[in-house]
């Protein structure tokens, strides 16, 4: 696959810090919504974004297994769990979240605060004596993987209807993902579909158990369930 | 092969003529001692031929182990009889077992007895066999920790040759390690013997019965092979004791004059022996049954000073 | 052709499980598909066994997954030679003896699942024996857990099967951590998983990391073969099981955790601590007499033979643990024999014991039953049931001429050559555990007398209304071939010796073989110039030639009168009937009352009278003896674990969102402190 002009592998950097970055934006945006179809369309344009990106990283690598992984990220993640998600929201009838537990303002710093940990933690993978294009590509992108992942759980603590949670599931998982890829340019094919696989189920199994937890509680609060105890 | 057939045959010869003989003559002994006139040396042998021309009653319970056992009892003794050297130091089959096959040929014959006295379905047989089976179960350490302080000495479980060592170091038989191991295992072969203070081999009561209790339904031939095959395990004993401790008189070599010599000293080993167990069932009452386990701990405890001594003492 | 064997019967196994579960809904066709490819797999598997002990050196071979950093690599060695041998010997006789055993499932049970599970026990089982990677090693292993889990609860209807299959799975478990541990230690020091790659990282490893490796490695096979401490398990689940299974399980599925010692022991660790060896020939007396001590108590059959199979792995540890001893003193030679003997009464006990729960199998589908005290005289309807268990009672008494005898004979020799060779105080451990070993043979015969006796002699005690038949032909023609194998191996035995050469040079750098057989082939010998020897054959040729002139006399003798059958004299006491026969637990009383230290037996009798206390009415009886190790250790352990566990209820409060916190809380920590520049 031939662009009419020759990137250079700078330039492919480029691309994806900025998309990773659009990435983190996306990804603190959804800390302070209370929609839930847009947390649902966010969700497919960071998957989009990361489709994009793992792209970008087969091109410049000539790792061909990498370009079914993005074309399935794209198609799984970017098309048919918003999709089953969104229908699922219409079914329930539910628009807006109710309040979380912590409130937005809080949140998002304290989203901030986690992206900076996320940083942090990226530093000691960091070695700029390497002057490869691995090197450079690992730094920020995992980053903001890492940001992405505790950003996510930190949306299934704070949250209280089921389905956000899931949301937040997913976006943990989006951002293992990314990491995965830039750090170790993609796990074996078959661990990758594992965990399409996984997701795939994941969603289906909440999408039932929402349902359920609706009929039993009249109500997405989760904080209801409370016979998991010892 | 012709030579091992015909030494074997003569050994065995020996081995059934002279175990009725040692019976008769400890059971004489033993009644003098008691001062009645008892019967004559040569009772056992008329026993076991007017067992031979009685007919046999068969319980309807019984299977064919019933009518194996005796057998197996019989030809296993004899087997073993083969393995000990008597009136020289080689015995026949010693290449083909040592002081274990011996050993476990008996636990075999024991094993079929006992199952035979379980399969009349009398609860005297049943009886029998629990008792005999642990009995024998506890006899079994301290007779391997003695048989192993003179293999060891040996340094082999062949009988042959632990014959041959014992007759070069002719004096070797007052060491403390010797002597503790003869103590042991005389203990050991009055349980296997069933004899006082274990057992007493001419009761009937059923409080005191153990190897008698086993034999209870036995008659005829079936007894004739029973009484002899005991008799001959007696004497077996008995010969692995004298011969492994007291080697003197066994010959080296199969001439007619070292045969005569061992044979004579061999008898006369035999006739010593047997005045010691008479002089001990005379002298001593027979053990309650639960004591017994007593009497072997004692053996234990000798067997294994014996070992000890062997390397602290030398 | 090992490789292209060992493929076939792995294939068949494969095949048979799959098959097994897709023919569910068809009792019959899968019931002939079970047993067909179990025989197929066996019969492939004895095949790649001969050759690969045949060949001498080791067939090594792996197939990539797709996994990174994981292939599946297999060495198929002489060591792995004896244990598929024997694993083939049992699963053919098995598959043979359950084409008719399983009929009694159809309708009634699922005998697909039943088949998916008993190939993916028989394959596990071939893996675990060939596998040269510990992942491998230990996927294999839990795939044989699992299996055994699902086969021992296979009447789960039962409390008391559920409540066995779950100490067992647990018991797994431990054992599975334990090998774990022992594994990653290993690993970490060598830097791979291959077991070949253990061996010289090993002998670099710490002493502390030594000894904590071989204490883990002890532990977790150990558990596995039901050693003392840690046997609970194996009374349990063994008697639940279906018979075919539970003769698989005492036969061979024990013997992985020796497997598993020899392999590591000697082969990849190297070299063990000096008193390694003193505590596995320490622990293997003590399994021994405790086995055989507890199994004399037991009238359920099944359990008694379980027991037994206690006290076997016990003198196998004997003999290993002399192996041990001489490997570390420095004397290879020595070792080899010891090692010889615990193989050989391994492969001998993995045959005879299969018999004896085949037999035992066949008794319980005749009677109903597995209880001795209802049982007696099967050996009328039944008696080729009944000559082939007395085959197997007499070769595991360590009787001659068979082949418990020749190995336990070999392993009293290398007992007594350690008295020689040691110094100091292990020098008395050697005969003292030669006496312990004759203390085993001979309870394990007095407690055999009693299980064959009353179980076919004498007369019926309570089945005299059922309709009891021999068993059927198939069952007949399993258990035929393994008291064969019985025979042969005993009368034999000095011909298969050779055959452990190979095992020997691979371990131990030694080939013993040629000494230990002596007098033209038919004598077996100690290997020491002038030690002791033994021949079987000549014995068993010897007793079948003096037999002849007794039989003679006795037929010469009873020409006279005519032998009749009379009801038994029984002291002139009239009326005997099969109330007044000997049970069960009046033969054992004897033993009960002598060693009441260790069994603390407690006797309750209630009698019920109306008139006088001299005629009572009615007699309850109990009798019990103490279960030491569950009383004593298990016990005070679990009162342990749940009164922790009671404390640190508190933090499972019942909320999602203090769990997510918990979790939250302690992946922040850990990046933050794990992840430092």
């Amino acid at each position: 696959m031939r662009l009419p002009f020759f990137p250079t592998p700078d330039l492919g950097n480029t691309i994806i810090t900025l998309m990773a970055a659009m990435v983190l934006v996306l990804q603190i945006a959804t800390v302070g919504q209370r929609w839930l179809i847009s947390n649902i369309r966010i969700f497919a344009v960071q998957s989009m974004l990361l489709a994009a990106i793992a792209g970008i990283v087969a091109y410049f690598n000539h790792a061909t297994h990498i370009y079914y992984v993005a074309f399935l990220t794209l198609v799984l993640k970017g098309g048919l769990v918003p999709w089953l998600l969104e229908r699922l929201a219409k079914r329930i009838g539910i628009r807006r979240e109710i309040e979380p537990l912590i409130n937005v303002p809080l949140s998002i710093l304290i989203a901030g605060g986690l992206t900076l940990l996320g940083y942090y933690v990226a530093e000691s993978f960091y070695h700029p004596e390497e002057t490869s294009v691995r090197a450079a590509l690992g730094h920020n992108t995992l980053a903001v993987a890492i940001a992405l992942f505790l950003i996510g759980f930190f949306t299934m603590l704070n949250r209280r209807k089921a389905l956000t949670q899931v949301m937040g599931l997913l976006s943990l998982e989006n951002g293992l993902f990314l990491a995965a890829i830039s750090l170790t340019y993609g796990m074996p094919l078959i661990v990758e579909l594992g965990i399409f696989f996984d997701v795939l189920v994941a969603v289906l199994i909440l999408g039932i158990l929402v349902f359920r937890i609706r009929e039993a509680f009249d109500s997405m609060d989760v904080s209801k369930l409370r016979k998991l105890r010892g | 092969m012709i030579e091992t057939l015909v030494k074997s045959g003569m050994q065995l010869v020996l081995i059934l003529l002279i175990a009725p003989f040692l019976s008769g003559m400890i059971k004489t002994l033993k009644a003098r001692l008691q001062t009645r006139r008892g019967s004559d040396v040569f009772q056992v042998y008329r026993d076991i031929f007017k067992l031979l021309r009685k007919g046999m009653v068969i319980p309807e319970t019984a299977s064919w182990i019933f009518s194996a056992a005796p057998y197996i009892v019989f030809v296993t003794a004899i087997l073993v009889g083969l393995m000990i050297p008597m009136t020289t130091t080689h015995a026949p089959l010693s290449l083909f077992g040592g002081v274990l096959a011996v050993v476990y040929l008996l636990a075999l014959g024991r094993f079929f007895l006992a199952l035979g006295g379980l399969d009349t379905g009398s609860p005297f047989g049943g009886m029998g066999s629990s008792r005999e089976m642990t009995i024998s179960a506890i006899a079994e350490p301290a007779m391997m920790l003695a048989i192993f302080t003179v293999a060891l000495a040996a340094n082999s479980t062949n009988l042959s040759e632990m014959a041959k060592v014992a007759v070069s170091q002719s004096w070797k038989f007052l060491a403390p390690s010797q002597m503790l191991a003869f103590a042991a295992l005389f203990i050991v072969l009055i349980a296997e013997t069933g004899r006082i203070p274990v057992d007493n081999p001419d009761t009937h009561l059923e409080l005191t019965m153990i190897h008698e209790a086993m034999i209870l339904e036995y008659s005829g031939p079936y007894l004739a092979l029973i009484e002899w095959g005991a008799s001959i395990k007696q004497l077996v004993l008995m010969t692995l004791l004298v011969n492994t401790f007291f080697p003197f008189g066994l010959s080296s070599d199969w001439t007619a004059r070292g045969l005569a010599l061992g044979f004579l000293f061999y008898i006369a080993k035999l006739l010593v022996a047997g005045c010691l167990i008479a002089l001990i069932e005379t002298s001593n009452a027979k053990l309650r049954f639960f004591r017994v386990p007593e009497l072997l701990m004692i053996a234990f405890i000798l067997g294994s000073l014996a070992l000890i001594s062997t390397f602290l003492f030398i | 052709m090992v490789g292209v064997s060992f493929a076939i019967s792995v294939a068949c196994y494969l095949t048979g499980a799959i098959a097994c579960l897709a023919s569910s809904r068809r009792p019959a066709l899968a019931r002939y598909i079970c047993c067909t490819a179990a025989l197929a797999g066996a019969g492939f598997g004895a095949l790649a066994a001969v050759l690969g002990i045949l060949r001498g050196t080791p067939v090594r071979f792996s197939v990539s997954s797709g996994i990174p950093l994981f292939a599946y690599s297999f060495s198929y060695d002489a060591l792995a030679g004896f244990f598929n041998l024997a694993l083939a010997i049992l699963a053919g006789a098995v598959s043979i003896y359950s084409f008719s055993y399983l009929k009694e499932f159809e309708g009634k049970r699922n005998i697909g699942f039943f088949g998916f599970l008993f190939h993916a026990l028989l394959l596990s089982l071939t893996i675990t024996f060939t596998a040269a990677d510990a992942f491998l090693f230990l996927m294999a292993w839990e795939v044989m857990a699992l299996a055994s889990y699902g086969l021992v609860t296979y009447y789960h209807e039962d409390e008391e099967t559920r409540r066995a299959g779950l100490l067992y799975i647990i018991m797994s478990h431990i054992d599975l951590g334990c090998l774990l541990l022992g594994f990653a230690l290993l690993s970490q020091a060598s830097g791979s998983t291959e077991f070949a790659s253990f061996h010289a990282a090993a002998v670099q490893m710490s002493n502390g990391r030594q000894v904590a490796a071989f204490m883990l490695f002890f532990l977790g096979f150990g558990m596995k073969s039901g050693i003392i401490p840690f046997h609970i398990w194996l009374p349990a689940a063994h008697p639940v099981a279906p018979s075919n299974i539970s003769a698989l399980l005492s036969g061979i599925v024990i013997k992985a955790g020796i497997y598993g010692m020899a392999r590591i022991f000697l082969d990849s660790l190297g070299g063990v601590p000096s008193w390694a060896g003193l505590l596995v020939l320490i622990v293997g007396v003590v399994s021994a007499v405790l086995g055989v001590l507890y199994a004399l108590m037991e009238h359920d059959l099944k359990r008694l033979l379980a027991y037994h199979s206690i006290e076997n792995i016990g003198i196998i540890l004997m003999g290993l643990g002399a192996a041990l001893i001489f490997r570390v003193e420095g004397h290879p030679q020595l070792a080899a024999v010891a090692l010889i003997a615990a193989i050989f009464h391994t492969l001998n006990h993995a045959i005879f014991k299969c018999l004896l729960f085949l037999g035992a199998g066949s008794v319980l589908h005749s009677t109903g039953t597995r209880n001795m005290e209802e049982l007696g005289g099967l050996i009328r309807p039944m008696p080729v049931t009944a000559f082939c268990f007395l085959i197997g009672a007499v070769a595991i008494s360590g009787l001659p001429p068979l082949n418990g005898f020749v190995s336990e004979w070999l392993t009293y020799q290398s007992l007594l050559a350690g008295f020689g060779v040691t110094g100091g105080l292990t020098r008395i451990l050697f005969p003292l555990a030669g006496s312990m070993l004759a203390l085993t043979g001979a309870l394990a015969a007095a407690c055999f007398v009693k299980a064959f006796a009353i179980t076919f002699l004498a007369l019926p005690r309570g089945t005299e209304s059922r309709h009891i038949h021999e068993s059927p032909r198939p069952m007949l023609i399993g258990m035929g071939l393994l008291t064969a194998a019985c025979v042969a191996l005993g009368l034999g035995a000095t011909g298969f010796l050779r055959a452990f050469d190979p095992l020997t040079e691979q371990l131990l750098g030694q080939r013993v073989g040629s000494n230990l057989i002596s007098g033209k082939g038919l004598v077996l010998s100690a290997g020491m110039p002038h030690g002791g020897t033994v021949s079987t054959a000549i014995i068993a040729l010897g007793l079948l030639i003096l037999a002849a002139p007794a039989a003679l006399l006795v037929w010469m003798a009873a020409q006279r009168f005519a032998t009749r059958r009379g009801p038994s004299w029984d002291c002139g006491l009239p009326g005997l009937s099969a109330e007044n026969e000997y049970t069960a637990t009046a033969f054992s009383k004897p033993l009960r009352m002598i060693f009441s230290a260790l069994y603390q037996p407690r006797r309750e009798i209630q009698a019920v009278f109306d008139v006088s206390p001299y005629y009572p009415k009615e007699i309850r009886f109990e009798s019990e003896i103490e279960p030491t190790f569950e009383k004593r250790l298990y016990a005070p352990l679990q009162e342990f674990i749940v009164r922790v566990s009671t404390k640190m209820r508190a933090i499972q409060a019942g909320s999602i969102h203090a769990y997510l916190l918990y979790i939250f809380v302690t992946l922040i920590l850990l990046l933050f402190f794990g992840a430092r520049p």
